[in-house]
């Protein structure tokens, strides 16, 4: 592999901490906001650049490895960086989402904005680096480095309820982090490989795969660690308090990139390891994912007044779709789910920018006091549209083939669940045009007259719209030519396919 | 006794074995002159002597560190250097010399004479060193004795306050009861070993080697193994595990802040120290015993220390109990080290990170704390990180790690001992853990939100009480210190060569 | 030899264990039990002493004097722990006037 790629790789995650410290070190608030933009803006020049450079043809195997020893290498932990195929796409979209959110961040004019954007690109370097980690134990080293900013985030700059949402939030994703640390130990540990690298563990399941109920207990494990990371019905109920107290960019790099750390996991980490662990749990993980995220929380969305709270539901009942792929065991869900993955991410992050927008002209969250705000603010409620649009996975928008894929291959393990998970979406139609419509169209309330006559509506500015343009092109660039993502998916998923035994039940 | 026999003894003198601690004693004694001989108004640099005395020291030991005469044993078998005692020494003294620092952050503020805190300060390490490399039962419950005595002095030393006498007179019995049940061990294993002949020479039960021998020959034997247990609950005191742990709490509080800190790091790394050396040295043979016994601490006192320091508002309690919950986490690499050899060093490195964080949050305890340092409460820290960012950051970092939060250095301590706890299959000891590790969260999580989430209460109708002042802004040489440990903390969490490669197997 | 000794019978080990069994526990459930400071405190000796106790009869009974030699080192420690102790029980007579446990109790919360 080309030496200077694995550089501009770890300069990629380096980037953003880097920054964050210098302006944590006392660094002006001019050069700071300069120093940040730049940070955020870096590692997408780098994403794009090595997706432009990835060799399609080896996707399954890592390219860019480079190895840092950090002291521990005795113990088989070493900072050891690296993309294949499936890590592409979500690096990408962490570069991408992190842009967004940043900008909307520099924009945003929050008290003590350093402080702000010092944890933000913490945050950012996280996420890179979960997606570039190939040691299992990095992964969740970065998963933690970008989780702790939101607590804080929560914490100082929340909305409404933001203690109980902060303290909440932390307590649930720690236990999830526990739990999947403890599994992945279990993992270094049983697989008799005593190294974290996931090319190592890889190689020593290879030679000699793990017993069958050692699998299902780390898959147990894993799922519930994971599970509760991501939302899981019904672990769940920490994530529409959180999205919902959550300052918009947190919301956005969180719901849009951090939740997918468990997903990721699952298909990188227990996917090729404990192949029979999962199908143990297949069945009950599709049941929780199915009736609880799809249908039990999808309806739960239809009732929520409150516009951020209505997304914070709607992404834990997307997130039923991806598990529901996932327990479908094939290559085919695999990869709709890292395709859904990808489109989900962009367009839940889109969407938490554009209800602050709004926020930002109506003064409230509340469903039933807004409306008619289509008239004086026409850009904003176009992008809030196509949002929607995307977000309900219409054709034209990435999420229309993650679904998509995802249905082709739970037909194959479930026809009743491929009902539910098609009810699923014409719950996610209802409310998200019954939002849209609610927001932009029909008469204004009695408040909103009030408020709006105070304080004109302005439509976006540039601030807003470039974040929320780089989001929606996104969409659109993997809607209309989606093989850019799916082929390096591929790729990486058919040399090596899942192998299994027939189902036992 | 024969005459060769003495000049052996006396050959195996390597008074240079003890340099460390001898300079130390030297250099206590030597502040007591120097308050003799300078004027009153040149006293002000007699803790800056102490502090330079151990750092000296420090320095000479992390110098010499491999030197440790092959782990010969010297001075008639009284002493034995060791590799681990001499991480125990570097340990030792770098928690003194932050210990010394607090106090020049604490004592002006209080009405007490400052020389004799330092005084015993330097004893007290002498006798935590000379602890961990006593190879004999008569030098370990000296060098044990003087520093519990020399803690007694310590816990009461603002002896105007009524709160720090009462702490020490709880520290007295309670201390001095645990002393009783260890002597009582000491002396059960001493009858039982009785009189062994060896080449000519007699042993006995006081001689670690002896005691291994005896109770590898002679598995079961009763008296033995009460004496053991006997020790080993005595030590279960000094690191504060259930059922030992009713006095942490109050005397915690009592204390003044540099010596609750010092009993935090120092006292509980002596009892680990201790422990390590008690467990892999003479009472090894025990395991069967020992291994359920220690478990069984391990996961009351996780459970124990988390349940109660998650009602607490007061910070010293609030780190004693928490202080309770890291001995329970320390106890499972202890049990794990009997079958995972490596895990004696994931404890050290833990107490490592436990000294960094913990000094780290104590520093800031000590400058946010008014004159009456015992009655600290979370709300105290209300606007802390507005108005003290520095003094907000630090805590944040200090207290993240405590919790073992990643990226910090508490995180790799805690992952370190779990990975050993894991290869050791100790899966019912892990579980009492994590549940312990969310609970802790909590409480942690409710300190750094007392310090950085603005939270607005409604002033008391009435009740106009006075603004609580400023806390005080550090000085230079306190903004270095913290602004270390702090540093030390974050980077050990990303960077562990500075410690792994010396405490771990490479 | 004094008449009154010879005439003693000749105690075994047992015995002498059992007395300091004996003084090791009234010392143990004295120090739980009582409410007055300083009778905790001679509780506290009466441990120590109890160790002395078997100490000296071990050494005895198996011939080896290191027993005895650490009888002064324990006797040394316990008049250090006793010094230090009872200063601190004057000193805090003089600020709460009292020694009794139960009122101590400045540092619940």
């Amino acid at each position: 592999m080309n030496p200077s790629n694995a550089q501009l790789l770890q300069l990629a995650i380096a980037t953003p901490l880097g920054a964050a410290l210098i302006i944590a070190c006392g660094l002006p608030k001019r050069f700071s906001t300069k120093l940040a933009a730049a940070a955020f803006t870096a590692p997408l020049l780098i994403a794009l650049w090595l997706w432009s450079q990835f060799p399609a043809e080896n996707a399954h195997q890592y390219a860019y490895l480079s190895t840092t020893y950090t002291g521990l290498a005795a113990f088989g932990i070493s900072l050891k960086l690296g993309l294949n195929g499936i890590a592409l796409p979500m690096f990408l979209l962490a570069a991408i989402v992190g842009l967004a959110a940043g900008l909307y961040a520099l924009r945003s004019g929050a008290e003590r904005l350093k402080l702000y954007l010092v944890l933000l690109l913490v945050m950012h370097g996280g996420l890179l680096g979960v997606f570039a980690s190939v040691d299992i134990f990095f992964f969740y080293f970065f998963h933690e480095l970008a989780l702790i900013p939101t607590f804080i985030m929560v914490g100082i700059w929340g909305g409404r309820d933001r203690n109980y949402a902060a303290m909440k939030l932390t307590i649930y994703l720690t236990a999830g982090a526990m739990l999947s640390l403890l599994g992945l130990i279990a993992l270094y540990v049983k697989s008799g490989a005593n190294s974290f690298d996931l090319i190592e563990l890889k190689d020593a399941v290879a030679a000699q795969a793990l017993a069958g109920h050692t699998q299902n207990w780390i898959g147990g494990l894993l799922l519930l660690g994971f599970g509760t990371l991501v939302s899981l019905w019904p672990l769940h109920t920490w994530a529409p308090l959180g999205y919902g107290a959550a300052p918009s960019s947190a919301a956005m790099l969180h719901a849009g990139v951090l939740k997918k750390f468990g997903l990721y996991g699952l298909i990188q980490i227990a996917i090729p390891l404990i192949p029979l662990g999962l199908q143990h749990w297949a069945w009950k993980l599709a049941l929780l994912a199915g009736i609880g995220n799809v249908l039990v929380v999808g309806f739960v969305t239809m009732a929520q007044r409150d516009l951020k709270q209505m997304l914070g539901y709607s992404s834990v009942m997307h997130m039923g779709y991806c598990f529901l792929g996932i327990a479908a065991l094939s290559t085919i869900g695999t990869g709709g789910v890292v395709l859904l993955m990808v489109a989900h991410g962009l367009s839940v992050a889109l969407l938490f920018l554009l209800a602050t927008s709004i926020h930002h002209r109506t003064h409230t969250f509340d469903l039933s006091e807004m409306g008619g705000l289509a008239q004086k603010t026409p850009v904003l409620a176009a992008f809030f549209v196509a949002a929607t649009m995307a977000g309900i996975g219409l054709p034209g928008f990435a999420n229309f083939w993650g679904e998509l894929t995802v249905f082709v291959a739970l037909w194959k393990f479930s026809h009743a669940l491929t009902a539910v998970a098609v009810a699923g979406v014409i719950i996610s139609a209802v409310y998200g045009l019954r939002a849209a419509a609610r927001v932009f169209f029909g008469p204004a309330s009695e408040q909103l007259q009030r408020v709006t006559a105070q304080h004109p509506p302005a439509d976006l500015d540039w601030k807003e719209k470039l974040p929320a343009l780089i989001l929606l092109a996104a969409l659109l660039l993997f809607g209309f030519y989606p093989k850019a993502i799916s082929q390096p998916v591929d790729q990486a998923l058919n040399p090596a396919p899942v192998t299994l035994t027939a189902p036992a039940r | 006794m024969s005459t060769e026999l003495l000049k052996a003894v006396a050959a195996s003198n390597e008074w240079w074995a003890l340099g460390p601690e001898i300079i130390l004693a030297c250099a206590a004694l030597g502040l007591l002159v120097l308050e003799l001989v300078t004027p009153k108004a040149q006293h002000r640099f007699i803790p800056h002597a102490a502090g330079m005395a151990l750092a000296v020291v420090l320095a000479g030991v992390a110098l010499n560190f491999g030197k440790i005469w092959d782990g010969e044993e010297l001075f008639g078998g009284l002493i034995r250097l060791s590799m681990p005692g001499q991480v125990a020494r570097v340990f030792f003294l770098l928690s003194s010399l932050l210990v010394c620092f607090l106090a020049t952050v604490c004592l002006p503020r209080a009405r007490v004479p400052r020389v004799e805190f330092y005084h015993l300060l330097l004893v007290v390490t002498a006798a935590l060193m000379l602890l961990a490399q006593s190879n004999h039962f008569v030098m370990f419950f000296v060098a044990l004795e003087t520093v519990t005595i020399g803690f007694y002095i310590l816990v009461s030393y603002y002896r105007e306050r009524a709160s720090s006498l009462e702490a020490g007179l709880k520290y007295l019995v309670l201390g001095a009861l645990s002393s009783a049940i260890l002597l009582f061990g000491i002396v059960l294993l001493y009858g039982a070993v009785g009189r062994v002949e060896a080449g000519g020479v007699v042993h006995t039960g006081f001689e670690f080697g002896t005691v291994l021998t005896f109770l590898r020959e002679n598995p079961g034997n009763f008296l033995a193994t009460a004496g053991a247990l006997l020790v080993i609950g005595g030590v279960a005191f000094k690191i504060g595990a259930f059922p030992f742990q009713i006095w942490v709490p109050d005397v915690y509080q009592g204390a003044p802040t540099p010596v609750t800190a010092f009993l935090a790091v120092s006292s509980k790394a002596a009892g680990f120290a201790v422990l390590l050396l008690l467990v892999h040295g003479a009472f090894a043979p025990l395991a069967g015993v020992l291994v359920p016994v220690l478990s069984l601490l391990a996961a009351a006192t996780i459970i124990f220390g988390n349940l109660s320091a998650l009602t607490q508002r007061n910070t010293k309690r609030l780190m004693g109990l928490s202080g309770v919950a890291h001995a329970g986490y320390l106890l499972i690499g202890v049990v794990a080290s009997f079958t995972v050899p490596w895990a004696a060093g994931a404890v050290w490195f833990y107490l490592f990170t436990y000294l960094l964080a913990s000094m780290a949050v104590f520093g800031v305890m000590a400058y946010v704390a008014g004159p009456d340092d015992s009655g600290e409460e979370l709300d105290h820290y209300a606007r802390l990180a507005r108005e003290r960012p520095f003094l907000g950051a630090v805590l944040a970092v200090g207290v993240g790690s405590l919790a073992g939060i990643p990226p910090l250095a508490g995180f790799m301590g805690k992952l370190l001992l779990f990975v050993a706890a894991f290869h050791a299959q100790l899966y019912g000891l892990l579980a009492v853990a994590v549940v312990g590790v969310v609970i802790s969260i909590f409480y942690y999580f409710g300190w750094i939100k007392a310090a950085w989430f603005e939270i607005w209460t409604p002033p008391a109708a009435g009740t106009d009480s006075p603004a609580r002042p400023l806390p005080a802004g550090p000085k230079w040489v306190g903004v270095a210190a913290l602004a270390l440990l702090t540093f030390a903390t974050v980077l050990l969490g990303f960077f562990q060569a500075p410690l792994s490669g010396w405490l771990l197997p490479r | 030899m004094i008449p009154l000794l010879a005439a003693a019978p000749a105690y075994g080990l047992p015995s002498y264990l059992f007395v300091s069994a004996l003084l090791f526990a009234i010392g143990f459930f004295g120090v739980l039990l009582r409410k007055n400071t300083l009778v905790i405190y001679m509780c506290l000796e009466l441990m120590l002493l109890a160790s002395t106790l078997a100490l000296v009869a071990f050494s005895k009974f198996n011939g080896t004097l290191d027993g005895n030699v650490f009888v002064f080192f324990i006797l040394t420690i316990a008049a250090a722990e006793v010094a230090v102790g009872l200063a601190i029980i004057v000193a805090l007579f003089r600020k709460r006037h009292t020694i009794q446990v139960e009122e101590l109790n400045q540092l619940k919360h």
